[in-house]
């Protein structure tokens, strides 16, 4: 008890934390608060709402224009509709399931979803779209393995934490650390990135590598590694654009789209301009000119940017505060899971709070031409069953992370 | 923290000991991710509310445009506002053919919209050509069906068809538009100063596809064009285009044309020709079809002139209506040229003179005269000089300096050889007839009522001609078909060899110019017919019941008070009629 106490303290020093730490995790009086976590649901809730309303104005000129929609205005407002109605009935599921099952169900949904990515690149089985084979077709909808890998990713790697916390401590020597501790997960993740890779899908690669390697450092990842993790990773780049400079132009071409704006930079040029055209409060909500066929993917990879148009700055500071607010509620939850001494719930709920952070930092930032473009999602509101459901099952088993927290606040022992 | 007090899960800690995660790297993690997001916020602020103006121009240059609004062209109405020329709104469909994608299923459909052979579509859409029309200037509810059909690379645009509701009656007149609704012929182009609209410009914002998708801003407003009066008559117009063709079908004849003057007014109330054509669908119209032979060909009028010798002589003092004039054996030699009678005369008064239209009277009471007091008359009449309508391509006719004159030409041109005019010339020079020697204007557009003309006669010159040509209509005179019941008729008839080459044909120009009531002259009906080839072939026969069908019509339509018994028309018998020879 007094140990808890103490810990608390030594966030200290880091002042605003601290008192945020202190205040966010434990509620004052267990007997009155909710049995979970309003605001949290809130959040999502809002954004969820604001991507189907924001899928559908984005959509719905290129929706009426398109063969492929049988030039129905509604058709991906109606998806969207029953993705986040499939999304919601999967997310009560997931809620009713215990974090314990959860940690025993880890390692073979990750077996699961790796199985999918393998059926997913066997022709035939696997659905090709723009050169990229990524979904599975079922009768109506198409599955995309991808978005599911992230939840199993932060699921396998929370359970893996756990299980070689012993070995992830820098307790062992160097080698069992190396070997029992770190490269097992790196091979695994090296399999699984590689399938991603193969698709391709650099996006989920990215998103599932931050996952993986964040939830490492999360669990308490020896230094010893991380240091020279750390250092190699410029040596690494360095050797790479020693190898091939022109690597370097395309990885940088993203800082200029203006130098071909109809060509290479065509896609982010006009996120920009949409960006610009928003200025403070928007041109108004179904107003925007650059969902009219300019700019393509806007009810996906570019739904931002017609927010920015649409809603303007205001907007685009809503969403992020709702992001904001929905990653606190995550180290909220971990902390009270942690304190709880409940490692797997902690090192999940941190790892839904990674997926999202990095998955929506990313899009936020090639939408902002400040990233290279990479196909990746809005997490939450871009158009896309699998990720939408992914996303709600997500923000379950953090309100269950979450519920179980209070349960065992209110003294409640499973 | 009070609630960590609780104590439970220090008690389950002890159960299975498990290396506590790390403390400070999840708020390390979390401090870095609100950097990340604060960045972001901080991108967005900069590019929403700082940087916007470059950004804005950026999507300016690519979704603004400057689109032409087309101007409505003014109408062209007759004198009772009836629409003559209307420009409809229509579509134009047009296509980059190497860029259309369609199924051959939705060709076929395009096809059948428009009402294409599949065939000539395809060849229109032969993908090595840049751009292609598809479809011009179709109905716009054609063109949205066929734009329903939502081929990527078929485009529509907005446009105006001249529409003209009198079809080949009016053709002539009023000519046609061109390109951009521009006037092409007739008086489309002459007056398309006045007709023509400014063509305005809006700014729009365009979607990828090209389409306008919001209106900003108009710069420039399209100004229409304004509605245009003719003098025309519709009805008269009718009346004439339909008598003329009647007359043309039952002579066999090659062409022909008809003008109704204003007396009182010269405007230009009926203008027909033949052949003609239909301005509505012109495509394969031969050029020589679209003249507007009333104003510019030209020909030779014979007789009709006669009147004009015998008013120089009158005006000048020279003879008296009743002085008698030797004319028998009806051939008379002048050097070494003869010229003929029809019918050989005896003495004839000047008045018989015209009556009977004698070639012979009508020179000697021209050699009689200075050449230069014939020419005068003759350019105060407006012939050699054009008649100024305002038309373009209007001709002047022939008239040639009276110093060059010989003898024989001088006595020729008494009887109207050797000299050309058009047949607007022709009506508005009788005006000079039908008023007390003044010579109208003669005027296409709409004028307000009466104008006083030029003098060119005595009073008492023009009132005594005008009774000799009564007395040409009536029995003894060239031209008893000409009468009408109800009115008093003047006028004279002309029936002159073609001249081609250089000599002259047996082919004939009949005609007649004549005006009623001969009262209170309202209208100047001028007829001519081009080589009448059914058997007659002499103006008395074949201009004169033009003439009084027209004529007759005219004054009933426009309610002119009767001026004569109805039963006034006296014909001689049938094989009595006097004739004529130019």
């Amino acid at each position: 008890m007094r140990k808890d106490i103490a810990a608390t303290a030594t966030l200290r020093p880091f002042g605003m934390l601290k008192s945020l730490g202190a205040r966010v995790a434990v509620t004052p009086n267990p007997r009155t608060m909710r049995p979970y976590d309003g605001s949290l649901a809130w959040a999502s809730g809002l954004l969820l709402a604001i991507g189907l309303v924001m899928v559908y104005s984005a959509s719905i000129a290129m929706a009426e224009a398109s063969p492929h929609t049988g030039y129905r205005a509604w058709y991906f407002l109606l998806r969207h509709g029953m993705f986040l109605a499939t999304g919601l009935l999967a997310a009560y599921i997931a809620f009713q399931i215990p974090m314990k099952a959860w940690q025993r169900l880890a390692p073979w949904l990750f077996v699961a979803g790796i199985v999918l990515l393998l059926l997913v690149l066997i022709p035939g089985i696997g659905k090709s779209v723009n050169g990229a084979r990524r979904w599975l077709s079922l009768y109506f909808v198409n599955l995309q393995p991808s978005e599911f890998m992230k939840l199993a990713v932060v699921l396998y790697a929370a359970s893996y934490a756990v299980r070689k916390a012993e070995f992830l401590h820098a307790r062992q020597p160097m080698r069992q650390t190396l070997l029992k501790g770190f490269l097992p997960l790196l091979v695994v993740m090296g399999l699984t990135g590689g399938l991603l890779l193969l698709e391709p899908d650099f996006g989920a690669f990215v998103v599932i590598l931050g996952i993986a390697f964040g939830i490492l450092f999360l669990g308490g990842l020896d230094w010893r590694i991380l240091v020279p993790l750390a250092a190699l990773l410029p040596v690494v780049l360095g050797a790479i654009l020693v190898a091939a400079p022109y690597r370097l132009q395309r990885l940088v071409a993203f800082l200029d789209p203006w130098s071909d704006p109809f060509g290479k930079g065509y896609q982010l040029s006009h996120s920009l301009i949409a960006f610009g055209r928003g200025e403070w409060f928007g041109v108004g909500l179904g107003a925007s000119v650059e969902k009219l066929m300019f700019l393509p993917e806007a009810h996906t990879d570019f739904l931002l940017a017609v927010i920015a148009e649409e809603l303007g700055l205001v907007g685009v500071l809503a969403v992020l505060g709702l992001f904001i607010w929905f990653l606190f509620r995550s180290y909220a939850i971990a902390r009270q899971a942690m304190l709880l001494h409940r490692p797997f719930a902690a090192l999940t709920a941190q790892g839904i709070g990674v997926w999202v952070g990095v998955q929506a930092f990313i899009n936020i930032g090639v939408n902002m031409g400040v990233l290279p473009t990479k196909g990746l999602t809005l997490p939450l509101l871009s158009f896309g069953g699998s990720g939408i459901v992914a996303n709600c099952i997500a923000i379950a088993i953090l309100l269950r992370v979450d519920f179980e927290n209070r349960r065992l606040l209110r003294g409640f022992v499973e | 923290m009070r609630t960590l007090t609780l104590g439970s899960p220090t008690a389950r800690r002890a159960a299975k000991p498990v290396p506590a995660l790390p403390r400070l790297r999840a708020p390390f993690v979390y401090a870095f991710f609100l950097l990340l997001f604060v960045g972001l916020a901080g991108r967005s602020l900069y590019l929403q509310g700082i940087d916007n103006e470059f950004l804005q121009e950026q999507g300016s240059s690519r979704y603004s445009r400057e689109i032409e609004v087309p101007a409505h062209r003014g109408r062209i109405v007759d004198r009772d506002g009836e629409a003559l020329a209307v420009s409809t709104p229509v579509k134009s469909l047009w296509a980059f053919p190497g860029k259309v994608e369609a199924s051959p299923a939705q060709l076929a459909q395009l096809a059948k919209i428009l009402e294409l052979p599949p065939q000539a579509l395809a060849k229109k859409l032969a993908p090595d050509s840049d751009f292609a029309f598809i479809a011009r200037q179709v109905p716009p509810e054609v063109a949205d069906q066929a734009m329903r059909l939502r081929i990527k690379g078929v485009y529509d645009q907005n446009e105006y068809r001249r529409f003209y509701p009198g079809g080949e009656t009016m053709s002539h007149i009023l000519g046609f538009t061109g390109d951009h609704d521009a006037g092409q012929e007739g008086l489309e182009l002459a007056q398309q100063e006045w007709l023509g609209g400014k063509a305005g410009s809006r700014r729009v914002i365009i979607n990828r596809r090209g389409d306008a998708v919001e209106d900003v801003a108009a710069i420039r407003a399209p100004q229409a064009g304004r509605d245009l009066a003719l003098a025309i008559d519709s009805r008269l117009q009718y009346l004439a285009f339909r008598e003329l063709k009647a007359a043309i079908d039952a002579n066999k004849a090659k062409a022909g044309g008809l003008v109704i003057l204003d007396a009182q007014s010269g405007e230009v109330l009926a203008l027909a020709n033949w052949p003609t054509y239909n301005p509505n669908a012109r495509n394969k119209v031969a050029r020589e079809k679209m003249r507007n032979r009333a104003l510019t060909d030209v020909f030779e009028p014979g007789s009709t002139m006669k009147p004009f010798t015998i008013a120089a002589a009158l005006d000048a003092g020279r003879i008296r209506p009743e002085t008698m004039i030797e004319t028998s054996g009806g051939a008379m030699t002048i050097g070494s040229h003869t010229i003929h009678d029809a019918h050989a005369n005896g003495t004839l008064s000047v008045e018989q003179v015209i009556q009977k239209s004698s070639n012979i009277g009508a020179a000697r009471i021209a050699l009689a005269l200075p050449s230069e007091l014939m020419w005068e008359m003759f350019s105060d009449a407006g012939f050699g000089t054009p008649p100024r309508t305002g038309f373009p391509g209007e001709v002047s006719g022939r008239l040639r300096p009276a110093k060059s004159w010989k003898p024989i030409e001088q006595a020729t041109m008494a009887y109207g050889h050797g000299l050309s005019v058009n047949l607007v010339q022709l009506a508005r020079a009788y005006t000079v007839f039908a008023s007390d020697g003044e010579l109208k204007p003669a005027t296409l557009l709409k004028g307000n009522g009466p104008v006083a003309g030029k003098p060119v006669l005595k009073p008492e010159t023009a009132r005594a001609v005008r009774r000799m040509l009564e007395m040409a209509v009536q029995p003894g005179g060239t031209a008893p078909k000409a009468q009408i019941p109800g009115y008093r008729v003047a006028g004279k008839t002309g029936t002159a060899h073609k001249l081609e080459g250089r000599g002259y044909t047996n082919r004939y120009i009949s005609s007649f110019v004549g005006f009623a009531p001969a009262s209170k002259p309202r209208l100047v009906v001028a007829v001519m017919i081009d080589e009448p080839s059914a058997g007659q072939h002499y103006g008395g026969a074949v201009a004169a019941p033009v003439f009084s069908a027209v004529t007759g019509a005219a004054l009933r339509m426009l309610g002119v008070p009767t001026d004569a018994p109805v039963n006034n028309v006296l014909l001689p018998p049938e094989g009595s009629e006097v004739r004529e020879e130019t």
